[in-house]
């Protein structure tokens, strides 16, 4: 219960202001996660070096895994503060590092503004259209090694810890970023979703669809939730190829 | 957002840049068939002088045809000048993290860029040295009539064309195997992990090849005896015997 953690996190105040680092140090509890940490800190916020300071500011929401919103860069590397257990942090480095992640724009201290995440979501339609009067009926039902594939793609929490990774997900870029391809490929295989294929296979042709991909395949390796995400890019690919041919061929 | 403003007025950019990534794909393919042509035909120089010069007048038979020019531009320079310029646009919207996630996958995304640079300068120096589009420029020192010995004669030129030509050969063959690896997957050919892991060792194999290759036809070429060349009599006399 002696033992103690150093905590390196980097803060700004505003979305316009420049960032600087901070020290904490604080006493390692059983089974302590990293939003733990942040808990304890707002609790009493005084750096290492004895400055009370304003408590830092984060994303958390659910605890168990599952709502994507406590990412952030822990120890050089995105992941749900959740999920990452001091203990195994400390078997990485000797002191935690945490910072916000770098590809979304900052709100303050390890808050950042997610709406990439969802204006990507947008753009592949990734939703089953049922609006409307009239009653649509029971969609056909799915084969169960349709639903294999399509279990794990519906696990993605939007935490957007793929898009951190991606090297071609920058400010240079408009890459919808891999969950967004790995959605569109899971309405395109459920039945209710089915109408709008032909709309998302469009939408991943776009600059800064499909093609912008570069195959570097990091979004699979930092996935949480472990989504096949390199199996919905092959499938894309393919897909996005037959389909612009065939468009090419009809007008 | 932007689904909204590409209704209204659809960018150039916004309408081909689908048909030009698969393109860029498709020219590096072709580009790739012929260096395993290229490097393979120049490894024939370690079985002796008059094979590769074989090779060579086999190849410029197209030119007693007079399409050595237009098929030599049709699928060899203009796939490559495209896949090159279209190239340094996508490396430009590439931001390299390999020191926070050193993953194989992304360290590979890399090499590929970095050697996509080193092959621009190396292929603007080999076409140069070797083809005749560098003749107004002083180069163009390889002639099919001597094929072995004036592409020894350059080789042996300066000091440093071996290593250079070294470095060339591995930064075109792992472009060249990676790039085939991805390609797969951007065809969506290969989908699953274990079909690319398996596409993986293939392209592996490959590179291997061409790389040992590569090496052996700079080696060839350096230690060819430029003086005693008459690789083009030679062949003559085989070509007459087989008659």
């Amino acid at each position: 219960m002696s033992k103690r953690v150093k905590v390196n996190i980097k803060r700004q105040d505003s979305p316009d202001s420049g960032s600087y680092w901070q020290t904490f140090e604080l006493p390692v509890e059983d089974g302590m996660n990293v939003t733990t940490i942040l808990l304890r800190i707002a609790a009493t916020p005084t750096t290492t070096d004895g400055e009370k300071v304003a408590p830092v500011a984060y994303d958390a929401c659910c605890l168990e895994e599952v709502c994507g919103a406590c990412s952030m860069r822990i120890n050089g590397k995105v992941r749900q503060a959740c999920s990452a257990l001091v203990e195994n942090l400390l078997k990485e480095q000797p002191e935690i590092t945490l910072e916000p992640m770098t590809k979304f724009p900052n709100v303050r201290d390890l808050v950042v503004d997610r709406r990439r995440i969802f204006e990507s979501l947008k753009r592949v339609k990734a939703w089953a259209p049922i609006d409307g009067y009239t009653p649509r009926g029971e969609p056909d039902r799915m084969s169960p090694s349709d639903q294999e594939d399509a279990y794990p793609l519906s696990r993605c929490m939007s935490c957007g810890c793929c898009m951190e990774a991606c090297p071609q997900f920058n400010d240079k870029d408009d890459f919808i970023g891999p969950h967004a391809v790995s959605q569109a490929i899971l309405f395109n295989t459920l039945p209710a979703g089915k109408p709008l294929e032909s709309e998302r296979l469009d939408a991943l042709a776009e600059a800064g669809g499909i093609a912008a991909c570069g195959n570097a395949q990091n979004c699979v390796k930092v996935c949480p939730k472990d989504i096949p995400l390199t199996v919905s890019i092959a499938k894309a690919g393919r897909a996005t190829t037959i389909h612009s041919i065939k468009r090419f061929l009809a007008r | 957002m932007s689904s909204q403003t590409a209704t209204t007025a659809i960018s150039p950019r916004e309408k081909y840049y689908f048909l030009a990534r698969r393109l860029h794909s498709l020219t590096g393919l072709m580009f790739s068939g012929f260096v395993c042509f290229h490097l393979l035909i120049n490894a024939t120089v370690l079985t002796g002088g008059e094979s590769f010069q074989f090779c060579v007048e086999k190849i410029h038979i197209l030119e007693h045809m007079g399409i050595l020019v237009p098929v030599e531009m049709a699928t060899i320079f203009f796939p490559i000048a495209f896949h090159a310029l279209f190239g340094i646009v996508i490396l430009l919207t590439s931001q390299s993290n390999m020191k926070d996630y050193p993953y194989g996958g992304n360290i590979r995304y890399t090499l590929q860029r970095l050697s996509a640079v080193v092959i621009l300068v190396f292929l603007t120096m080999h076409i140069w040295h070797m083809h005749w589009l560098g003749k107004p420029f002083g180069g163009a020192q390889f002639d099919p009539a001597n094929a072995t010995s004036t592409a020894a004669a350059a080789m042996q030129s300066w000091s440093l064309w071996a290593p250079i030509y070294a470095i060339g050969v591995a930064a075109t063959v792992f472009h060249l195997a990676n790039g085939i690896w991805t390609a797969l997957i951007t065809w969506g050919v290969t989908i699953g992990p274990r079909s690319q892991r398996v596409a993986g060792y293939c392209c592996v194999a490959l590179g291997a090849v061409l790389f040992v290759a590569g090496l052996g036809a700079v080696r060839g070429f350096m230690t060819y005896s430029v003086a005693d060349g008459n690789e083009t009599a030679a062949v003559e006399q085989v070509e007459e015997s087989g008659h």
